[in-house]
């Protein structure tokens, strides 16, 4: 039943079994809409600067369009005008998502907060789940409310000739994802903050840097990336990737390159955001882990799919390398993300898995730093483990692969350190803040100074130098380097790189114990003084009912 | 006994290495107006927090309807309407649509609620104005029919008449005791002491953390009163002065020899004891113990004619402190004593043929037992 539209509930069906089921979820969408997502809906329709702003929009893109197609056609010959239109319209448009999407949702769930409103729709009993789909359902209708007003200059590139309907069609489906990816990233900015000025200022800072190198790198950049492939891409355009699919051949790399890549990159990223946001939105006792926790369970076999996948199709060691370091950035990631777990589960979550009758399974995924960095350490060493066993079946030299188990083989030491480090840090403080910078820095140390040493001891022209540069994770790309070379260099260079990893491996291990023996301490100091102060509750008087 | 509908025993709950909680226990029954008083820092914020789910205590227990708010706080949030201190509401809807988005949003499965919230909070006129248009008063109005839309057993208010003008507050205390006639328990907190203690049955004062008394207003004054009693009784061990009567027990009154003031003029008369100042909180006995504000009371009498003549007929008596007659047979009594006490009074001039019109007495007990109890302390 939905008040705000005025429909009643739909009688239960007789069976709800298999379709009869899927049905009534359906209607359910139709009939008992997202309360939030209706509210803002309302909310917007009211707001007089709307329709202005859509219109401006809409009528400063079209004079911009209409001048650069005037510009193109002296000299140019319709087919590269429609080409140079496409280009400059959905580059626009992408300018347009990227950085008004973010900045919009930035201030849905901070103005909550500085409102004064999220206590009461907090204790509605939603759910933060719900809230967060009825945030990011409003923010996406009002970007694609842009889309859709923009949609008719968007289709005049096609008129012109040199990109196809479909092309043009493409392009604003890949603007579609883009929005999604853009508003739940500004959602889960917004979920952080209190106050929506500073939400909006800080989700900008980000968003328009990475937009830029997005737009650059994944478009320019690419696009010559993508000519060498399928020489009917051009090389050079930023909008490549719409063309990609209808001028590329199909193939294993097409549906590797083409659809699983695009595929991972917005989905896991976006369902990312709207957990960090659904996290944020949880009270501090509530669980506010499990859920991030499932992400990083299925993003590990997902990247390491796509990472195989990518290698396999391209037979080539430096894809099964970009892999290796997609999978390192992504779990180094993930051990930020778990330096804000709590120390253990509160009072209120155990009391929930104990009327539920929750199973060890889901008591490992929800609450404690603990099971978190435990988790993550398997995630390193399974996706490691299976990207490395698939370089292994596939490429043809000993030296590739040698190349590849160098690069894995640092990287997973390094990570068991970070995992063991930022697992300690935060058994040792109160809150996230301290840990999290704490890991930053000692990143950057670990990174940048044993090069800096180097520099320092003018290490850089002897032979000491694999020595000194060996603790930074960055000598796994020099180790790799030697691995193609013999002689006396490539043993020295080996086994610096070997000491560096079973040291690093070492020191992960042992913080990680540490780390175990120090939240058992604070868990019992915590049990201790809750144990003393309930200690004068005298045992419950018996209430009878009245009458 | 009846299982309460607020229960809060030994509730401790730390900001870090801060304590704004230590040790405070306390019961509201069903149907009670229970005030909560306490100056600013004094942790009423947090203790309503943690009554409404949104905060779990460092140690202790609340219990809503017998569940306990930090481990079932989906169950307590069923039975519950929260209004936080200062809340907000959607400025861009209607009255009608911020109340049908809070009704899906609690999933309230019939259609007729909002017009039935609409109805009971007086919000007919006013259902299709933007939110944004109403006054303070009104919005406040909002929020008690948003907290009532899932039909909570208990309110839960925190400053509901704050920064609202007299008539708003009117307003407000009126529909909180229709709310309470409905079977509502509401639990309020207020900085307005005259406004908690005309609508609360009970108060709980907290200071620094500490939850300092609680109870039903007179029973609070009454078991202040015994205690002065008690300190007043060592007070004479120790120093061997009289003390009146009216200090050992809420005797009740006795009609003393009348006296008359030196002038003659009996405007006015007031006990040798208490002379020369009678306002509140400056009384000693003849024996130079403090009277305590909580005891000394003010009882003002319209009698039919002249009031002078009345005057010496109740001075003198047991309990009084002093008399003054006022302009349109106006008397205001000074006295030391209970309900008692008054209908004695009342009784005494009734038989003696004097016209009593009105007895109203003083009603800032509530303030004197705050300023009694509270020590202007800050966690």
């Amino acid at each position: 039943m939905s008040a705000q539209t005025g429909t009643a509930s739909l009688p239960p069906p007789e069976s709800m079994r298999g379709l009869a089921r899927v049905r009534l979820r359906v209607a359910g969408l139709f009939r008992d809409p997202n309360p939030v997502w209706m509210r803002e809906l309302r909310a917007s329709a009211r707001l007089q600067r709307t329709p202005v702003v859509l219109a401006v929009t809409t009528g400063m893109m079209t004079l911009l369009i209409c001048s650069v197609g005037g510009l193109a056609s002296i000299d140019s010959e319709p087919a590269k005008v429609g080409v140079w239109l496409y280009h400059t319209f959905f580059s626009l448009a992408f300018t347009l998502v990227a950085w008004m999407g973010p900045a919009m949702a930035a201030t849905s769930i901070a103005a909550e907060r500085s409102g004064g409103t999220w206590e009461a729709l907090e204790l509605t009993g939603l759910g933060a789940p719900a809230i967060a789909r009825g945030k990011l359902l409003g923010a996406l209708t009002y970007v694609v409310m842009y889309l859709v007003m923009l949609a008719p200059v968007g289709g005049l590139p096609f008129l012109f000739g040199g990109v196809t309907a479909l092309e043009v069609l493409l392009a604003f489906v890949l603007l579609g994802a883009a929005s999604i990816l853009s508003v739940t990233f500004g959602l889960a900015m917004s979920s952080m903050f209190s106050s929506p000025a500073l939400a909006i200022l800080v989700t900008l800072l980000v968003s328009i840097p990475a937009s830029i190198a997005a737009y650059l790198g994944l478009g320019v950049g690419l696009s010559f990336a993508a000519n060498n492939l399928w020489h009917g891409v051009l090389a050079g355009p930023p909008v490549w990737l719409p063309t990609a699919y209808t001028r590329a051949d199909f193939g294993i790399e097409y549906v590797t390159l083409l659809v699983l890549v695009p595929a991972v990159f917005v989905a896991l990223p976006a369902w990312l955001f709207h957990e960090i946001t659904v996290s944020n939105m949880a009270a501090p006792s509530d669980d506010r882990s499990t859920r991030l926790r499932v992400w990083t369970l299925v993003t590990g076999p997902f990247l390491t799919a796509t990472a195989v996948a990518c290698g396999v199709a391209l037979n080539d060691d430096a894809w099964f390398v970009a892999g290796e370091i997609g999978l390192f950035c992504t779990w180094l990631f993930v051990a930020f993300l778990f330096t804000g777990e709590p120390l253990g589960p509160s009072a209120r979550v155990q009391a929930a898995w104990q009327r539920e009758g929750a199973g060890a399974g889901r008591r490992f995924l929800g609450p404690g730093v603990m099971p978190a960095s435990a988790l993550l350490l398997i995630l390193v060493f399974g996706s490691f483990a299976a990207l490395l066993v698939a370089a292994w079946l596939t490429l043809k030299t000993p030296d590739d692969y040698q190349g590849v188990l160098a690069i894995g083989g640092y990287a997973v030491s390094f990570l068991v350190f970070v995992t063991g480090f930022a697992a300690w840090a935060r058994a040792r403080s109160r809150g996230a803040g301290v840990p999290r910078i704490v890991l930053l820095g000692v990143l950057f140390l670990a990174f940048v100074g044993p090069w800096i040493a180097m520099a320092i001891t003018g290490a850089f022209m002897d032979d000491r130098a694999p020595l000194v540069a060996a603790p930074s994770p960055l000598y796994a790309f020099e180790l790799r380097k030697v691995m193609l070379g013999t002689g006396p260099e490539r043993t020295l260079a080996v086994f610096a790189g070997g000491v560096a990893c079973f040291s690093w491996t070492l020191i992960g291990l042992g913080l990680f114990a540490m780390a175990g023996v120090g939240v058992e301490r604070r868990r019992a100091e915590e049990r201790a003084l809750k144990a003393k102060l309930e200690a004068s509750i005298p045992p419950e008087a018996p209430h009878a009912e009245p009458g | 006994m009846t299982k309460p509908a607020i229960s809060v025993r030994h509730l401790w709950h730390r900001y870090g290495a801060l304590e704004v909680l230590r040790d405070v226990s306390f019961e509201v029954a069903p149907g009670e107006i229970f005030g909560f008083i306490g100056p600013n820092g004094a942790g009423k914020t947090t203790t309503i927090r943690v009554m409404a789910t949104l905060l779990e205590p460092t140690a202790g227990r609340v219990e809503i309807d017998g569940i306990d708010a930090a481990l079932d706080p989906d169950a307590v949030r069923r039975i519950i309407g929260y209004m936080p201190d200062h809340a907000g509401v959607y400025e861009r809807i209607t009255v009608r649509e911020f109340l049908e988005f809070f009704a899906d949003a609690y999933g309230i499965p019939e259609l007729g609620v909002v017009d039935a919230v609409i109805e009971l909070t007086e919000l007919t006129k006013l259902e299709g104005r933007l939110v944004a248009t109403l006054s303070k008063g009104m919005k406040q109005r909002l929020q008690i029919a948003r907290t009532l839309l899932h039909d909570p057993k208990v309110l839960v208010l925190d400053e509901p008449a704050s920064d609202l003008d007299p008539r708003a507050r009117i307003e407000v205390r009126d529909l909180l005791l229709e709310l309470r006639e409905l079977g509502k328990t509401i639990f309020l907190s207020s900085h307005i002491l005259t406004e908690l203690s005309d609508v609360c049955t009970s108060v709980g004062i907290l200071e620094g953390g500490q939850l300092v008394v609680s109870g039903p207003i007179g029973e609070i004054a009454q078991r202040l009163a015994s205690q002065h009693e008690s300190r007043a009784a060592a007070d004479r061990a120790v120093t061997r002065v009289d003390v009146p009567a009216t200090l050992e027990a809420p005797a009740p009154f006795a009609p003393g020899t009348p006296q008359l003031p030196s002038d003659g003029a009996a405007t006015s008369w007031a006990s040798p004891a208490a002379a020369p100042d009678l306002g509140p909180g400056a009384g000693v006995t003849a024996g130079g113990v403090a009277i305590p504000e909580t005891t000394r009371k003010r009882l003002k009498l319209r009698v039919l004619g002249e009031s002078q003549p009345i005057v010496p007929m109740l001075a003198g008596g047991s309990g009084v402190l002093g008399v003054e007659a006022g302009p349109g047979g106006l008397i205001v009594l000074n006295y030391v004593g209970g309900d008692q006490y008054v209908a004695e009074v009342v009784r005494y001039l009734v038989t003696s043929g004097v016209g009593v019109v009105t007895v109203e007495p003083e009603r800032n007990e509530l303030e004197r037992i705050f300023l009694e109890v509270t020590r202007g302390e800050l966690t």
